[in-house]
């Protein structure tokens, strides 16, 4: 099977696990205890009228097999092929419509399209930094296998490993921003707005400023992954240096700079791989912490907010495109696995 | 004659293990001349595999080649002096000599381009993640200073030569699309392409169908004609022996014990293990219920049985056996047998040692 098909066949895959996803999130949601208007209404005395009318607005007023249709948009499909009963349905899921959030009073997908990018810039920048420096840590260690860099790397991941985020964070927020005063602690600035709303006079500016404000979340974030990405290189770069190939290689001639660039470091980032799959998507319950701790207004600060104030369609929104998140980072781990190891593929097709 | 291609003298290497140190090889010395095929034959756990990479110097960690010399033409690639300095036991200390290669003359000038070798494992052997092709090509690209598309036209014909059907096409497959035969095939073909002086091929044939292996082996006749390439060719069958091998060397144990021309290791058997690997292996002109295996297995390279190696295994073995370490004697033209019935040591007036079944059990060495 070729990489392209395999490509496709993986995200035809996706489909029924994503539609299971959207399902059991809404049947969890809805059967959780606890009702939305009522925590919505704190004054005593609503009136009858006001419930329905509120009901009515957010859609509750319907039976649930109908809010169900409605909220994964079959409805308005129904309604644009004109089965009675549906005319007038809202758009949903699979149009892209989440519903309003009660406690904003705004489209939940509008809420997220805000939310998303601060959460992405932030888990993928502490991606970048564990990535520059765990691979080539890990290699060099295990090339220099228990001599002094080595050591002190393992000595790094030992430390990385077993200190919390927030720690991390909290600390370097007191060394940098209130002693060192050199670093900022919060307020964000993001690339992607007019640098005149920050008060920088060009794009250049806007981004170094960024580069700042992100510094301080990334190392917390980054060093974590850091310290597991390191240590996982260190191991599997150790066993492919023992490896019959690369003897075979060490026979034939090949230099040892091209054996640990070539020959030993392809196959060992296989399980590298795996792991930076399965950490990117879980890592975002680190970044819910670092948010706050940096006052981000992220995905991880709205999750939060939504569940505080029980604002049931937001809740059901976030969880439901987090899952989505999640299964996508599971198919890019997969394509990047059988880019490398050429069984991967074949192993679908047998 | 003149000077071998290859000779190596009292060659040790020893592996560091936490139950002490295995003498994998403990002292061998054979030649190999230019243009020879040298047969390297004994049990499995006998020293063959690191015999031969210690030839290359490819021992891994906890391995290390402790004492002998290897020379190559007029290289050293393992060499030995005596430092000015005893270690603590009063011992003279070895220390590598001024006149061996540095690791990068190793890999420059004699791996791959000079000496080449078929390891044994052809499932591990190849890189899981790159074509088996682009393998081939990247060795003969590095060997020959060739361009990479005349090093890759160099793989495809050498694939060819090696029996690969549809070569061209299978150049892109990788390794897991191969049986284990075709993998073998294709170590040999990346040997054979290098072009090196002398191939050393660890069992090169034991994992193919014998059609394959004939074909194999003609193909390594037609190279020692064409390019008078030298071989050492380790296995376990006295018949490739037969078939292909000019001279001989018997390894039991670490050591050699019988070495010569092929005819003379056939027809003029002196060596007693020698003798009993010939009857353990079928031949046309006997049934099998002639067959004798060799009784036993061998001993560990850790504590090897004091005097001659194979006393407790020997079906000759007299008492003077246990006491007597023999050493290499003369015992034809460029004939060599290693037991204390061609010395002077009061073989022949020794009691005959008893192999009883209630002979301790000797343990299997470390893997
Ligand atoms: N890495 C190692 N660590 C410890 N001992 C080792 C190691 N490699 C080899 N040995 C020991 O060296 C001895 C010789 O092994 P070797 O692989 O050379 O045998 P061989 O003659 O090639 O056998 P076979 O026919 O099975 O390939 C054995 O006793 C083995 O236990
Ligand atoms: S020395 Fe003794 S034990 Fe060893 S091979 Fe000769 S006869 Fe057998
Ligand atoms: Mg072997």
């Amino acid at each position: 099977m070729s990489l392209l098909r395999y490509t496709v066949y993986r995200l035809l895959q996706a489909i029924p696990v994503m539609f299971g996803i959207a399902v059991v999130t809404f049947l969890m949601v809805n059967l959780a205890p606890g009702d939305p208007v009522d925590y919505m209404i704190s004054e005593e005395l609503a009136s009858e009228e006001l419930i329905a009318s509120i009901e009515a607005r957010y859609g509750l007023d319907e039976p649930l097999w109908r809010q169900f249709l409605n909220y994964l948009g079959f409805s308005w499909f129904l309604g644009l092929l004109g089965v009675p009963g549906f005319a007038d349905a809202p758009p949903g899921l699979l149009q892209g419509d989440l519903g309003l959030s009660m406690y904003y009073d705004r489209p939940v997908s509008e809420l997220m399209l805000t939310r998303i990018p601060p959460t992405l810039m932030l888990v993928l920048s502490a991606y970048a930094f564990a990535l520059t420096l765990a691979i080539p840590l890990g290699v060099v260690a295990a090339n220099r296998r228990n001599k002094p860099t080595d050591h002190i790397s393992r000595i790094i991941a030992l430390f990385g490993v077993s200190t919390p985020s927030f720690w991390i964070g909290i600390m370097l927020i007191v060394i940098f921003g209130v002693w060192l005063g050199i670093l900022p602690t919060g307020r964000m600035v993001y690339p992607w707005r007019d640098p005149a709303f920050y008060g920088y006079g060009n794009h250049l500016e806007l981004w170094y400023q960024t580069l700042r404000h992100l510094f301080l979340p990334v190392v917390a974030l980054g060093t974590l992954q850091m310290a597991v990405i390191m240590r996982v290189e260190r191991s599997s770069m150790i066993e492919s240096l023992q490896s019959e190939y690369v003897q075979l290689a060490r026979a034939y001639g090949v230099s040892e700079r091209t054996i640990l660039r070539k020959h030993a470091f392809r196959p060992s980032q296989l399980p590298v791989i795996t792991l930076i799959g399965l950490n990117l998507t879980t890592s975002l319950g680190g970044a819910v912490l670092i948010e706050t701790v940096f006052a981000i207004n992220g995905m991880g600060r709205l999750i939060v907010q939504s569940i505080q104030t029980l604002d049931y369609q937001l809740i059901l929104g976030t969880t439901i495109v987090l899952g989505f998140v999640f299964v996508i980072g599971v198919i890019i781990t997969d394509l990047a696995y059988a880019y490398i190891d050429p069984r991967v593929t074949y192993g679908e097709e047998a | 004659m003149s000077e071998p291609l290859l000779t190596v003298r009292d060659l040790k290497t020893q592996f560091y293990t936490d139950r002490g140190a295995v003498r994998a090889v403990d002292g061998v010395s054979f030649d190999v001349e230019q243009g020879e095929i040298v047969g390297l034959v004994g049990e499995s756990g006998a020293g063959k595999s690191v015999t031969t990479s210690s030839i290359l110097r490819l021992v891994e960690e906890p391995g290390e080649v402790v004492g002998g010399k290897v020379r190559y033409g007029d290289r050293t690639l393992v060499g030995f002096d005596e430092a000015a300095v005893a270690d603590e036991d009063g011992r003279p200390k070895l220390v590598h000599s001024e006149e061996m290669l540095s690791n990068r003359e190793m890999r420059e000038e004699v791996r791959g381009n000079e000496i080449a070798i078929i390891f044994q494992d052809p499932m591990e052997s190849l890189n899981p993640v790159y074509t088996v092709g682009g393998q081939v090509r990247e060795f003969i690209q590095i060997n020959r200073d060739m361009s990479k598309e005349e090093a890759r036209e160099e793989a495809i014909e050498m694939l060819r030569r090696v029996g690969i059907p549809e070569a061209e096409d299978r150049y892109s497959d990788y390794p897991h699309e191969f049986s284990g035969g075709m993998r073998q095939r294709v170590l040999i073909a990346m040997a054979l392409g290098c072009r090196p002086n002398l191939i050393i091929a660890d069992e090169p044939t034991t994992a193919l169908d014998v059609t394959v292996e004939g074909q194999i082996l003609e193909l390594v006749d037609d190279l020692v004609d064409e390019f008078d390439t030298s071989f050492i060719w380790v296995t376990h069958d006295m018949g490739v022996v037969a078939e292909i091998c000019d001279r001989v060397n018997v390894m039991y144990l670490g050591r050699i014990v019988e070495q010569g021309p092929v005819d003379e290791i056939f027809h003029d058997t002196k060596h007693p293990y020698t003798e009993a690997l010939l009857n353990s292996i079928p031949r046309p002109d006997r049934t099998v219920s002639d067959l004798s295996p060799i009784k036993g297995t061998m001993p560990g390279a850790m504590n090897p049985p004091a005097g001659c190696r194979f006393h407790p295994r020997c079906p000759d073995a007299r008492r003077a056996c246990r006491e007597v370490e023999p050493d290499l004697l003369e015992v034809g033209l460029d004939h060599r047998s290693a037991c204390i019935k061609h010395g002077e040591v009061g073989y022949w007036e020794s009691e005959p040692l008893e192999h009883t079944e209630a002979q301790p059990e000797t343990v299997e060495g470390p893997r």
